[in-house]
């Protein structure tokens, strides 16, 4: 017979290594993203500027800065932008990667390792160095891209920037990051394609009339769980993208044109020193990406129950 | 008939998907063995004609320009504490989370992703303080503690997927033989996560050698960048003028990540196909 | 700020402290005093910011040369820094410990960090530092109220540099109206199919002098808030003077003037707007080949629009100690070296005019230093606004110029800039 308290002590007891072996992560999260978290919050009700960095007081406006962004017609156009530019990226980064998991799946080994090689490669390009090849690439006077369409597509394209124009900004940004991206859906996906039980797999790939329908009644239900985070991970990383668009527009474009979230937040806080407004536009952006993953989120945690 | 048909559409896709992956990596590195004379001509070679090593030569021993061997070093150290110590932090918490009930699981996983949708430009200045207070600005040790902290929450969650994958009687089977707990973890599951462990190495991996703002603004000082860091002063300090040394320069920079891929490519694939399903 | 790092300390605790390099610990200057007495030999490295190529070698050796000699014990390193991104990498590092010793400020962008209180007042030291001979407009642009805190360092004047070939093959001659200069440039391109003069989107700098000579301007202060004058009309007539200028170039809609030598030399634009330093760049040098040769290169001042020399952008930079430096004396002393007389005369001979005014004659005889000297008389700065810094790092002004190269419409334009910048400079 277990007294109640004894019970208590155990329960504790079995509550105590976990929290130690979580300690050093929160520790370290804590520090880092804690606190600075928590001075964002505070910086975003403030009007927290340049001056305030070298030491003046700051001063306290409550909800100001979040009023003034959602009625700027600046946010709202770098929020729609960043919203449309996901959303591409998303879409065509799904798809390909999708695509390319399905034929890898159906390929012969040696074809399937060539591919695997090339998105490999493709894969470990830091990103920094991806921009300034494809920019290179797409170099205005000197770039292959244009040499290419003139000389073998007959368009004139000599001298043509890409960087001008926002649309063709975003072109040529979301080629990089499709690019970059498609190796890891592909990968993750055509992992997911192996881990389907042999019989399922047999009769999914019978060719004949339904052979569609069958392939997609079959196989998709595996994909569903696959599919759910690499979405949401996508969604997340493409709507926070930084590195990409600040190299490109050091290559070119207007940025008032170009600016997604990530970038706009970089220069109203570190360019125009104006601390407050980057805290608060951040806050508003977590919103929204909560709402995003908010399905997926739901579903981990009730499949950790 | 369609069989073949299908094969030869297959292997055609193939070949397409290859080219598109492969073409710009060769494009950076039919440049960079190219006089830079040459790269300014409105038509461009597909293969180096003029084959030559002076822009690796430029890159590596020019003394004007900030050398790429301590930056070579800087990422190296960084990203090998980084890693080093962010699979242990997230190996300790994903068994936690994965293995134990208690209290506040919940909400701690609520936070880590959580934690991943926070945009941290904002945060850049708080971080520089906070670092800078600790003493720890243009060193290998803070920025590495900062990537650490960056790079936990997708880790743990991997992680935690990982050892969620491997089923408990596999260790109660072991128990049941005689082994204690610890001895059943170490001997039954440690080797199952094997893959999933090198999977997470080699996110954490490319995320702290790639990662260019908080380089940028907390290893400041020359000596101590980082390779993008690097990558990109010696863009803006070229002016854009010595494209062939630039491209010379981003191959020095991809070869370490390529090198580790490949070491690591074989098990990355089988850890990806462990945890793939499971999330 | 404590509770912060006391977190950050215990996670480092569980990790090996020797992975820190040996250059964590930040540079302190560390003292010796001798006998308890007054005489302290003060000991450190500094750092000094340059921005960008300006600062000539030549004048860079000096200054390290004879700090050290002052300075036995010490070392000064010069770090150049690039223009791009400058603005957020000064804010952050001078907030810190970790803040460079003495930096270069773009003219434009001193009142933003002196309104910020982030530089050693110098007012002190104004007599010594050259007092009433320093140059007028970067004084007043380097001080905020009442006090002193950005040095003049040197100033630039933009001069139009051109193709004496060209012009003979096309039959012009040098402009003496704003308005002449314009169909010059039309009447070059037409005939040669170059561009009439290199007029990249993003070059604001060599856009503003139009504004400012048909009577408009960038933004002018009334009653304690910024007015916008872009969309005036008097701007306008200078926006469309700029949009035929851009019309005849060649040069990318979407590019910056840096290096704009480098295209000069293509042979492949006739005329060229480029700081006074940039002649030397222009012909042929032995590691840099150039299309145009030395004989053909002529110089003149922007015309007014009623002749005379154009108002022109005056370039140029001033100096600061950033407060938070930690070798304040050195310092100080790095700073009045790059103001005496014998460094400033380095600069004046690399074309740079200096910051002491009495040394204006260093720039030298010639067709170019008189065509300068034509210009600094009349050089303009922008704003003297402390949000004019994030203007530019915000980039509107490249934006509107890129928009009116590529064709838009100029009035739609202009207003966009003008609410862009009142919304800044105002806030």
């Amino acid at each position: 017979m277990v007294m109640p308290s004894e019970l208590e002590i155990m329960k504790r007891l079995k509550s105590l290594p976990p929290w130690l072996m979580l300690s050093p992560a929160i520790v370290v999260l804590a520090a880092i993203v804690g606190w600075p978290l928590i001075n964002l919050v505070i910086m975003s009700t403030q009007k927290y500027g340049r001056a305030q960095v070298f030491g003046a007081p700051p001063e306290f406006v409550g909800l100001d800065n979040f009023a003034f962004i959602l009625q700027d017609d600046k946010f709202w156009g770098v929020f729609n932008r960043s919203i449309a530019f996901a959303a591409v990226n998303v879409i065509a980064t799904m798809v390909l990667g999708t695509i390319v998991a399905l034929a890898m799946f159906q390929m012969q080994k040696a074809w399937r390792l060539l591919v695997q090689a090339g998105l490999l490669v493709a894969w470990a390009m830091p990103q920094l160095t991806a921009v300034i090849v494809w920019g290179w690439m797409f170099n205005t006077e000197y770039g292959v891209i244009n040499f290419a369409l003139s000389e073998f597509l007959g368009l004139d394209y000599l001298g043509h920037s890409w960087f001008s124009e926002p649309l063709s900004f975003f072109a040529v940004a979301t080629i990089i990051i499709t690019w970059q991206s498609v190796p890891f859906v592909a990968f993750t996906l055509y992992a997911g394609l192996t881990q389907i039980p042999n019989e399922v797999r047999e009769a999914a790939m019978i060719d004949g009339a339904n052979s569609v329908q069958r392939f997609r009644n079959l196989i998709v239900p595996y994909l569903r769980p696959v599919f759910a985070i690499v979405i949401t991970l996508q969604i997340i990383w493409d709507l926070r993208v930084f590195t990409q668009i600040y190299a490109l527009q050091g290559l070119g474009g207007l940025r008032e044109e170009t600016n997604t979230l990530g970038v706009y937040i970089y220069q109203v806080s570190l360019g125009s020193g104006n601390y407050g407004m980057g805290g608060a536009i951040s806050l508003v952006m977590v919103v929204l990406m909560s709402t995003f993953a908010f399905y997926y989120v739901r579903r981990t945690l009730r499949e950790v129950e | 008939m369609r069989k073949t048909s299908k094969k030869i559409g297959l292997a055609l896709f193939a070949v397409v998907i290859f080219v598109l992956s492969v073409f710009p990596v060769y494009w950076m590195v039919n440049t960079s063995f190219t006089p830079n004379g040459l790269t300014r001509r409105p038509t461009p070679s597909f293969f180096p004609t003029e084959f030559t090593w002076e822009n690796f030569a430029t890159v590596l021993f020019d003394e004007e320009q900030t050398p790429f061997i301590p930056a070579l070093q800087n990422s190296l150290a960084i990203t090998g504490v980084t890693v080093t110590f962010a699979l242990a932090f997230a190996f300790l918490s994903a068994v936690a989370l994965a293995r134990f009930r208690f209290l506040g699981r919940k909400t701690f996983l609520i936070i880590i992703l959580g934690v991943q949708m926070i945009p941290g430009e904002a945060m850049i200045i708080s971080i520089y303080r906070l670092i800078d207070d600790a003493n720890l600005l243009n060193s290998i040790l803070g920025l590495s503690i900062v990537y650490i902290a960056t790079v936990l929450p997708f880790t743990i969650w991997m992680l935690r997927g990982f050892v969620a994958g491997v089923p408990i009687e596999l260790e109660e089977a072991a128990m049941v033989d005689g082994c204690t707990k610890q001895q059943a973890f170490r001997r039954v599951t440690l080797p199952l996560l094997a893959p999933g462990l090198v999977a997470t190495g080699v996110f954490g991996f490319i995320q702290a050698w790639n990662e260019f703002l908080l380089a940028l603004v907390i290893n400041a000082r020359p000596e101590m960048m980082t390779l993008p860091v690097w990558l990109r002063t010696y863009q803006q300090v070229t002016n854009e003028t010595d494209w062939a040394a630039i491209m010379a320069g981003s191959v020095l920079m991809t070869i370490p990540v390529l090198i580790f891929f490949i070491i690591v490519q074989g098990r990355m694939t089988s850890g990806l196909v462990a945890g793939a399903v499971k999330g | 700020m404590r509770k912060g790092s006391l977190a950050v300390i215990a996670a480092s605790a569980l990790v090996l402290s020797g992975c820190a390099a040996a250059e964590s610990t930040p540079e302190a200057s560390s003292t010796a005093t001798s006998g308890g007495d007054t005489t302290e030999v003060i000991t450190g490295d500094i750092r000094v910011w340059v921005n960008g190529g300006d600062t000539p070698q030549e004048a860079r050796d000096y200054l390290k040369a004879t700090f050290e000699e002052m300075h036995p014990g010490s070392t000064l390193t010069i770090e150049q820094q690039d223009w791009g991104g400058l603005v957020e990498k000064l804010t952050t590092t001078m907030s810190g410990n970790d803040s460079p010793d003495v930096v270069e400020i773009g003219n434009t962008w001193a009142p933003g960090f002196t309104a910020a209180l982030a530089f050693t007042d110098l007012t002190p030291y104004y007599g010594e530092l050259g007092g009433d001979d320093l140059l007028k407009g970067f004084v007043e642009v380097g001080s905020y109220d009442g006090s002193f805190y950005a040095a003049p360092y040197y100033s630039g004047a933009r001069l139009v540099f051109y193709s004496k070939e060209d012009y003979a093959a096309v039959g012009v001659s040098v402009p003496t109206t704003l308005e002449e200069y314009v169909s010059n440039a039309e009447a070059l391109s037409a005939a040669t199919g170059n561009s009439g003069v290199y007029f990249p989107g993003k070059d604001w700098y060599n856009a503003l002098p139009y504004i400012w000579e048909t009577g408009g301007d960038v933004a002018v202060a009334s009653g304690g808030t910024w007015d916008a004058q872009l969309s005036s009309p008097a701007s306008l007539e200078g926006l469309a003077l700029v949009k035929r200028a851009m019309d005849t170039s060649l040069a990318a809609k979407d590019g910056d003037e840096a290096e704009s030598w480098v295209a000069y030399c293509t042979g492949k634009h006739s005329m060229l707007s480029a700081p006074s330093w940039a002649g030397g760049l222009l012909v042929p040098r032995e590691d840099a080949p150039c299309e145009r040769s030395a004989e053909d290169l002529g110089v003149f001042a922007l015309p007014g629009i009623d002749g005379g020399a154009a108002q022109v952008f005056a370039g140029g930079s001033n100096i600061a100690i950033p407060k938070n430096s930690a070798n304040q004396e050195l310092a100080l002393s790095a700073l009045k070296i790059m103001l005496s007389p014998e460094y400033q005369t380095i600069m004046g001979n690399a074309g740079l005019v200096p910051a002491l005014t009495s040394l204006g004659s260093t720039l030298g005889d010639g067709e170019v230093p008189q065509a300068v000297a034509a210009v600094a008389a009349n050089a303009k700065l922008t704003p003297a606004s402390p949000n004019w810094a994030d203007v530019e790092a915000a980039g509107i002004l490249q934006d509107l110029f890129v928009k009116i190269a590529t064709g838009d419409d100029i009035a739609t334009a202009a207003a966009a800039a003008d609410e862009a910048i009142e919304e800044l400079l105002n806030r």
